[in-house]
């Protein structure tokens, strides 16, 4: 009987061990490998109606020459408009951000943070936290 | 990956064992050094022969057991529900799907024998390397621009080992005397000794074992090999926010060990 009381421990043993290795940072890692070293181009933007009877305004740039942004690997970020920083993607409260210290090109700081709607690997939708109406940012890698 | 190698060892450890306790023991003649042998004390060799006694008579109803090696091709597809991930990622629908059946391999070993005189049946151990085609059932789009997507990105290529208990109904086709012809069912398990990538652990979707319900159909040529189909459909183990069924076919060929070493 002790082969069989052996194999039930080594089998018992093997299922408790078999749950899932996710850490904490295990999200962050992976959409950071999704958005980084590449330039994301807007595509569009949709602002949310002020109230009920306001429209939705809704931007396209698809096809001009348009606004884009580069997430390095260093941390660092700039974008077309010449605004250099850095930046770091955070889970907080289950929402996922992008948290960006910037400066403007005459050397004022400043923050944004993006709550991250989807992003992967050439598609990117942002939402600018901001009092009012969200605006949602759609970009492409092109 | 290093606990996974340390269990893989003990089950190759226990499995040999097995095997070394059921094969047949021969009389011999000792030589004049064995002879002198004998009449020294040898715990270890004692433990191993009590170990070995009790084992026998654990499996006494265990008979005719045959060690072979077997190799086969599998081909496998895994239907994947991503429903429950809340991560907000995404990935190209088209890239990713492609609901076919790919091709890996498996070997191994297999113990085929007859319990109580009637009932026949096979243990396996083997190492699968299984790459596999990928069904999302879900799809997802963001408007205005996002195509289809899914949450989701499931590993395509893994290795796992394998254990299997199978049940052989004996079938009355043909001449019994040469050819035997056997209804295979039983469970198996599997589990990933591969690293899994991190997008596949994303809200809890990670998970090594893999249960499996296995049937098919088993040829035996006279002893001199066996050729085998089996069907296996397996399920997560353990709850995971991305369940997914691994199907699979394998088709393979086993021969006794003693025929080739």
């Amino acid at each position: 009987m002790k082969i069989l009381y052996t194999l039930l421990i080594a089998l018992s043993t093997f299922t408790f061990f078999s749950c899932s290795k996710e850490t904490s940072t295990t999200q962050v890692k992976v959409m950071n490998s999704l958005l980084t070293n590449k330039n994301w181009y807007l595509d569009y933007s949709i602002t949310d109606a002020m109230t009920s009877t306001t429209p939705v305004v809704m931007k396209s740039y698809v096809g001009q020459s348009t606004y884009f942004i580069t997430y390095l690997k260093n941390g660092d970020t700039k974008d077309s408009d010449g605004i250099t920083g850095t930046y770091s993607v955070e889970l907080i409260n289950g929402a996922s951000q992008i948290h960006m210290q910037l400066k403007t090109s005459n050397g004022n700081p400043f923050e944004v943070i993006y709550n991250i709607i989807s992003v992967g690997e050439s598609n990117m939708v942002l939402s600018k936290l901001v009092s009012g109406p969200a605006t949602k940012l759609y970009f492409t890698t092109k | 990956m290093g606990l996974a190698n340390t269990f893989s060892n003990r089950f190759i450890f226990i499995f040999l064992l097995a095997i070394l306790v059921s094969s047949k023991v021969h009389a011999q003649i000792l030589t004049k050094k064995q002879q002198d042998s004998a009449f020294l004390l040898h715990p270890g060799q004692e433990r191993i022969r009590k170990f070995k006694k009790s084992l026998a008579k654990t499996f006494v109803n265990f008979t005719g057991n045959d060690l072979s090696l077997y190799g086969s091709l599998n081909l496998s597809k895994q239907k994947i529900n991503d429903n429950d991930i809340t991560a907000p990622i995404n990935y190209l629908y088209n890239n990713l799907n492609n609901n076919s059946y790919e091709a890996g391999f498996s070997g191994g070993f297999r113990m085929d024998g007859i319990y109580n005189e009637k009932h026949r049946y096979s243990f396996s151990f083997g190492i699968n390397r299984i790459t596999v085609g990928n069904y999302y059932q879900n799809i997802y789009s963001l408007a205005p621009f996002i195509d289809d997507f899914t949450h989701f990105k499931a590993d395509n290529v893994f290795t796992t080992i394998n254990i299997a208990a199978h049940y052989k109904k004996l079938l009355p086709v043909g001449d019994m005397n040469k050819y035997k012809f056997y209804a295979v069912i039983g469970p198996s398990f599997d589990y990933k000794i591969s690293s899994i990538s991190e997008e596949n652990l994303i809200n809890g979707a990670g998970n090594k074992a893999i249960i499996n319900g296995d049937f098919g159909a088993e040829f035996d040529n006279k002893g001199y090999y066996v050729l085998f189909a089996h069907y296996k459909f397996g399920v997560n183990m353990k709850s995971s926010s991305v369940p997914i069924q691994l199907n699979r076919f394998e088709i393979g060929m086993s021969i006794k060990t003693k025929d080739l070493f």
